[in-house]
């Protein structure tokens, strides 16, 4: 340990990145996680817009990055909990919850065939179960099982203990403290879908057919708990009619007051998902201004060029359920047509904005945030480094590029000492 | 509203105008979202929808923005203020523009309606829907009365009929000086202010 | 290396159900290795130490690991960089995706996973018998100092970030002065929370801290002649103030920039033809003046029109949306409520793309009491008194918008990366050769460009290639900085239409990979994709027949020809894909672990059933970066597929030589699979066109095959992601059913 190392705190597409590319350019790398696996929410997306190209395969190239470099060493289930010191010298503690199951997984499995307890799905937005020990998701790394402390039923069942053949399995295993010295920190801890029952006027989490982009990214997913049918959620049935809805909860001076950037191309994106599956379909996209920057804009005149897709300007108001059969009503003016219309749609896509996780969680040493909770750099702490969608939102391209620029900030925040 | 031949000619004097009153700044900031036309209950009856009075003002389309119904249909009931993304108080901007289109000489049926409405609230505290209605009518002139007698005919004999629609006034509040004291207040206040 | 093997088996998670276990120590005993042993929990502790055991006392060094996925436990066989190990995967890749054999399956010679596994071994063998331990590729005295090219916000921006984290810079400027655009503009849009107040360039300031920097090397009126070499070692020929200098760079940042969008983009805005029409440059010179005045006369200007996407958004001038103008004609916006509050401001626009934190400039901006106006633009007039008429379609209020008595109508231009100007760059090629490349398909050129910025010295030409629409960018999502030529990363607005903040940013970024770039070469380590990577490809020159294969199909144009055609490899400017060793039809290509020879000995170390047995062989030559994870996927979904597949993986697919199909088909297997990446305009081949190449490689194999009596469809080529595991099952028995068609290879007996 030396004022060589950097702490990348946040295992996403951007902490990950700024961990290998510090190791790579020479860094000692310390790499926190708040979950049981590496990949944060790029693991949950299905595709990337605009190749159409899917995350695990850029996370398998950084999984690689890692596993062949020696220079970085990863926590998972864990959390920073004290920052001392100063840019150059920072004392860090790191708490490490227990995993309930040790080194000697093997990732067979044997385990979630006996427990009979379950837990909320939430790596599939809450949309199905898992054992109580289960393992994240398919290409979950590190590969090995978990167990949600709250859901399982400890001693008194002990099934899966029984069952591992190898011992990995310690329902005993106690929280663990870890203390390091590093000479510069990089906060990646990303963001979270903005809560949608905040957008009562839409009826999220109230009316099941209404969702989140990030549920659909879900859905669309092989690895989903629909194993990639977008159905709807009421009753499982073909959506033919789907609304997105952009700027839920964002560009808003109630919720988001920032432009969350992506979920403009995430809906052109997601549209080429229905489009796939259901070539019939009448989509429509609500939206205010269409922000499809630089090449993206190919994507969008694409888009543009599909049939059954239309666009109305004009921000809905309200959506109101149809009780009878669960589609939803979708009221908004169409400034195209300067009418006001209400449109019935079997499913609707609320495309949700970012809200930086350091919203709620703040980073634990002294530093500036703006309206929305994205950290601000710099004092009252030099040497803590905001990047990716902690410093502000952006697509997943533009994340590894900031955290590939904040780690050059942190190199030099460990020689200037 | 318009078919795609008109063309509208944007003219900042008006605009400039509206700018500088009370609630001039946040006319800036609406970003034509349109979240507010469908938010708004009476757009129903609205001429035009609260968003297209902001672009019209930006237009610079004093007449349309002055002779709207809209400014005076709008009840303040601040839904759309709440649900605005820009946070505009859609109630206040109307509330100047009602009182643009009273000093600028724009006389419709609805500021008619308002002017009457206030005299009886000022003058007893309480409304008389008999003597509102009549005091209303004069207002429009003879024809105009009789012709929205006929087509509200069916609301009056239910109002009628649930005395809803007293022919003698109602008695006043317990004191109508204080009343008028109250409101008195109030002018000078916002004259102060404005 | 005098090599002692070992070979450990693992009978848990199920292979020990699914498989003889001693059987498969007696196929290791076969091999000539001098321990074998089995556990039933071999990546346990007893497990590791049993092995770490042979190493001490036995003095093993060479150790082959038959149990699960190296991708699983991957770090807890690591027994020291002076060892070689090797991963069988008899667990996802065998025993839970074929059905179990049964007791007898032995004596009945039903055993055909346990055989599958066998094979694994006897080529785990063979592998790691043909490989040594590679031993990195150092220079002599390799530069770290870093090569910026362009001296505007990101070049200046590049160079400071790199000197201030203590390396050497050399920035090159072909203007007299520093700054580049920052010298014309007035103020720059926010870098910064609140995201709200604009920030002076500060040119001077900037300069003054690059000369005060001992570590940097400013260069202006300078040009680069010629670059040659390549990372560590790249010698640049730079001209300047009429005399050549050379410096010696280890990487490149290039930060040329951009230019506004030619003029004749413009010119159905009025531009040029009317005097009160000018861009956002002409306005950034005005405000810097102190006032915004009518060209025509002099006059202020007091109404104000600004017009979006001018050239930008449109299929007939610059199809992508320029990124920056919206934000740009925000801030102009400013400046004109600035120098007269009573001016009047109006912005036509297609959609206000303020993306991300500038909703709060949006924001800002529309505190000025700015119109905005959505639609197209369907006209400008010129008035009498030099006054202009805008009209547009009207979103808003529906019908059409007209402004009248117009001062200024200022266009929001968008951008060209100056990689863009200059000829196609078409390789030469003698009038034969062009004959044989009219016969054979070849995989699509680079699109270069001699934009006569970095005059690359190499065999590929002297430019970055560029992508769509001339931009050198990278086209991975997930890897911003992946270039296709080493040791170069292109930054700012070159790479992509961008906006200030985030080409401070990207340049910040691009600098910390150069510095990766330099001391990953020093150590003698690739960079990404397969970044530390040791081993590199040696050349056995005596037995080149100067084909020029491997210097016309190296994804990054490493190989330079000298005059006779012989191949100059530059193994720091080379990724180890290992497309060279494919191309090349002597086989003088190899890597010190991984080579032609070692994979055909692979091919040739399983146990081959003869005809009679009804035993199919399936070779499979799988990408270690997608198949190979789809494969291991389909394991661990206990997905079953037949047990005749003997999975290589490699590389990249781009390694493919054509002599192993000849060797597979003259040992009899039945069918060979190429899995290989996605290939075409949305590749996601992480070597560029591997994949591609090997789908050539492949068509012209079918010749060869015809003549040898067999039937082409034995040997297919299909693209996998590794989202596609699922249909790994389909896959492979398919091609089993197709084969099965077709009769065994009738080679087999031979």
């Amino acid at each position: 340990m030396g004022n060589k190392s950097v702490l990348v705190v946040g295992g996403g597409m951007s902490g990950i990145s700024a961990a290998v590319e510090a190791a790579e350019a020479g860094c000692e790398v310390y790499l926190v996680e708040k979950n049981s696996y590496l990949g944060g929410r790029v693991a949950q997306i299905n595709q990337y817009f605009p190749k159409m190209c899917p995350p695990n395969c850029g996370l398998e190239i950084n999984f690689q990055r890692i596993k062949k470099n020696p220079n970085i060493h990863f926590f998972t289930l864990a959390e920073v909990e004290k920052i001392s010191g100063q840019e150059g010298n920072f004392d860090v503690t790191i708490k490490l919850k227990p995993r309930y199951v040790n080194e000697n997984c093997t990732g067979c499995g044997k385990c979630t065939e006996v427990c009979p307890a379950e837990r909320d799905d939430e790596f599939n937005c809450g949309i199905g179960k898992t054992k109580a020990i289960y393992l994240a998701h398919p290409f979950a790394f590190p590969m090995k099982y978990v167990i949600d402390a709250a859901a399982c039923q400890g001693d008194s069942c002990g099934k899966c203990v029984e069952a591992c053949e190898y011992k990995a399995i310690d329902l005993n295993m106690e929280p663990q403290t870890v203390n390091i010295n590093v000479g510069a920190i990089i906060w990646a801890t990303g963001w979270k879908p903005y809560d949608i029952t905040k957008l009562s006027n839409y009826g999220g989490g109230r009316f099941k057919n209404v969702i989140t982009n990030l549920s659909l990214e879900r859905m669309a997913a092989l690895t989903g708990p629909t194993e990639g049918k977008i159905l709807r959620p009421s009753d499982g049935k073909e959506p033919q009619n789907i609304a997105f809805v952009q700027c839920a909860g964002s560009r808003d001076e109630n919720h988001l007051k920032t432009c969350s950037s992506v979920c403009c191309m995430a809906t052109l994106k997601q549209v080429n998902y229905v489009r796939e599956q259901y070539p019939d379909a009448n989509i429509t996209i609500y939206f205010m201004d269409i922000r499809a920057m630089g090449k993206h804009e190919d994507y969008y005149q694409k888009v543009l060029e599909e049939q059954n897709v239309k666009l109305i300007k004009g921000k809905p108001s309200e959506i109101k359920e149809n009780p009878e059969n669960n589609n939803l009503l979708v009221l908004a003016e169409n400034q195209f047509t300067q009418e006001v219309e209400t449109l019935e749609y079997d499913l609707v896509v609320l495309a949700t904005g970012m809200e930086p996780a350091t919203a709620s969680d703040k980073v634990p040493a002294e530093l500036n945030y703006d309206v929305d909770g994205f950290v601000i750099d710099g004092p009252p702490t030099p040497g803590i480094y905001a990047a990716g969608c902690t410093r502000k939102p952006g697509d997943v391209a533009t994340s590894v590029q900031d955290a590939t620029a904040a780690v050059l900030k942190a190199i030099q925040s460990t020689v200037r000492r | 509203m318009s078919g795609a031949e008109t063309v509208r000619k944007y003219d900042p004097e008006f605009t400039k105008k509206v700018y500088q009153m009370d609630n001039g700044k946040w006319v800036k900031m609406c970003m034509q979202c349109g979240i507010c036309p469908t938010t708004c209950t009476l757009r129903g009856i609205m001429d035009h929808s609260p968003r297209q009075i902001i672009q019209l003002i930006r237009a610079g389309d004093k007449e349309q923005v002055l002779q709207s119904n809209t400014i005076w249909m709008c009840t303040s009931c601040y839904t759309c203020s709440c649900r605005c993304p820009r946070g505009v108080p859609m109630m206040d901007i109307m509330h100047d523009l009602r009182h643009l289109a009273e000093e600028e000489g724009y006389i419709t049926n609805q500021s008619h309606m308002a002017q009457v409405y206030y005299n009886d609230v000022a003058k007893r505290g309480r409304i008389w829907e008999g003597g509102l209605t009549l005091k209303y009518s004069l207002k429009l002139g003879v024809g105009n009365a009789l012709k929205l007698a006929r087509e509200m005919q069916d609301v009056g004999m239910e109002m009628f009929k649930h005395k809803r629609l007293p022919i003698f006034p109602p008695k006043g509040v317990k004191n109508p000086a204080k009343l008028r004291a109250v409101l008195q207040k109030a002018a000078a206040l916002a004259k102060e202010e404005g | 290396m005098d090599k002692k093997y070992g070979v450990y088996i693992c009978s848990g998670c199920g292979i020990g159900d699914a498989m003889d276990i001693d059987t498969l120590v007696e196929a290791a005993e076969e091999n000539n290795i001098q321990a074998c042993k089995t556990s039933p929990f071999l990546c346990g502790k007893e497990g590791v130490e049993m092995i770490k055991k042979d190493i001490e006392e036995e003095g093993i060094n060479t150790i082959i690991i038959a149990a699960c996925s190296g991708r699983v436990n991957y770090d807890v066989f690591d027994f020291g960089n002076d060892k070689i190990v090797e991963r069988v995967n008899i667990r996802e890749q065998v025993a839970w995706v074929h059905e179990p054999d049964g007791p007898d399956a032995v004596d009945e010679e039903e055993d055909h996973t346990g055989r599958h596994a066998q094979d694994l071994i006897h080529m785990a063998y063979a592998k790691v018998k043909s490989m040594e331990l590679p031993e990195p590729y150092k220079i002599e005295d390799p530069s770290k100092t870093i090569l910026v090219v362009g001296g505007g916000l990101t070049g200046i921006t590049a160079a400071l970030e790199s000197a201030n984290a203590g390396y050497k810079t050399v920035l090159v400027e072909k203007e007299d002065k520093l700054g580049g655009w920052l010298n014309k503009v007035y103020k720059m849009t926010p870098l910064r929370a609140p995201y709200t107040d604009l920030e002076d360039p500060k040119v001077e300031e900037k300069v003054k801290e690059l000369e005060d920097n001992p570590n940097v090397t400013v260069y202006t009126s300078a040009k680069i002649k010629k670059i040659a070499g390549g990372p560590g070692m790249f010698d640049a020929t730079i001209e300047a103030s009429g005399s050549e200098v050379t410096e010696r760079v280890g990487a490149i940042v290039l930060a040329a920039g951009s230019i506004p969008v030619k003029d004749e983009y413009l010119t159905h805005l009025g531009y040029g033809k009317y005097k009160n029409v000018v861009t956002h440059a002409e306005v950034e010179e005005m405000a810097k003046n102190g006032k915004i005045v009518r060209p025509s006369d002099g006059q202020e200007a007091k109404k104000i029109a600004f017009i979006q996407c001018a050239g930008s958004r449109d299929p007939e001038r610059l199809p992508y949306c320029s990124a920056a103008c919206c934000v740009e004609s925000l801030k102009q916006a400013i400046y004109v409520n600035e120098l007269n509050s009573e001016a009047m401001t109006y912005i036509f626009y297609k959609d206000i793309r303020a993306a991300g934190t500038y909703e709060h400039f949006y924001k800002k901006v529309q505190e000025t009491g700015a119109v905005f106006i959505k639609g197209e633009i369907t006209g400008i007039k010129e008035a009498d008194d030099g006054t202009l008429t805008v009209e547009s379609e009207d979103v808003l209020l529906g019908g059409k918008a007209s402004v009248e008595g117009v001062d200024l109508v200022v266009l929001a231009t968008g951008m060209t990366p100056r990689t863009a100007f200059g000829q196609e760059v078409e390789l030469e090629i003698s009038d034969d050769e062009a004959a044989a490349a009219a016969e054979e398909e070849k995989a699509p050129a680079d699109n270069i460009i001699a934009s006569d910025i970095l005059n690359l010295d190499y065999r590929q030409g002297p430019e970055l290639p560029t992508l769509k629409y001339g931009f050198p960018d990278s086209h991975f999502i997930c890897f911003p900085y992946e270039t296709r030529r080493t040791g170069i990363y292109a930054a700012g607005s070159v790479r992509a239409p961008m906006d200030m903040a985030k080409a401070v940013t990207d340049a910040t970024g691009a600098a910390l990979k150069a510095i990766q770039c330099v001391e990953s070469t020093a150590r003698g380590a690739a960079v990404h994709p397969r970044s530390g990577d040791l081993s590199y490809p040696e050349f056995n020159l005596n037995r080149c027949t100067q084909c020029k294969r491997c210097t016309e199909e190296c994804p990054f144009g490493a190989i330079n020809e000298d005059e006779k055609t012989n191949p100059l490899p530059n193994p720091t400017r080379c990724r180890r894909c290992g497309t060279c060793m494919g191309a090349c039809p002597e086989r003088i290509i190899s890597f010190k672990n991984y080579s032609v020879p070692m994979i055909g000995n692979m091919i040739k170390a399983i146990e081959m059933p003869e005809e009679d047995e009804e035993k199919p062989r399936i070779l499979v030559f799988a990408c270690e970066n997608d198949a190979i994870p789809a494969l291991d996927m389909a394991g661990i979904n206990r997905l079953k597929y037949n047990p005749w597949v003997r999975v290589i993986p490699v590389r990249c697919l781009g390694s493919l030589n054509l002599v192993w199909i000849a060797d597979a088909m003259s040992e009899g297997y039945d069918g060979v699979l190429l899995m290989g990446c996605k290939h075409g305009e949305d590749y996601q081949c992480h070597f560029i066109k591997g994949s591609e190449l090997a789908e050539i490689r492949l068509s012209k194999v079918s010749e060869t095959l015809d003549r040898l009596g067999l039937e082409s469809e034995r040997v297919k080529a299909i693209e996998v992601n590794i989202m596609d595991y699922k249909k790994i099952p389909q896959i492979l028995d398919e091609f089993a059913e197709e084969l099965e068609e077709l009769g065994p290879n009738p080679m087999k007996d031979f």
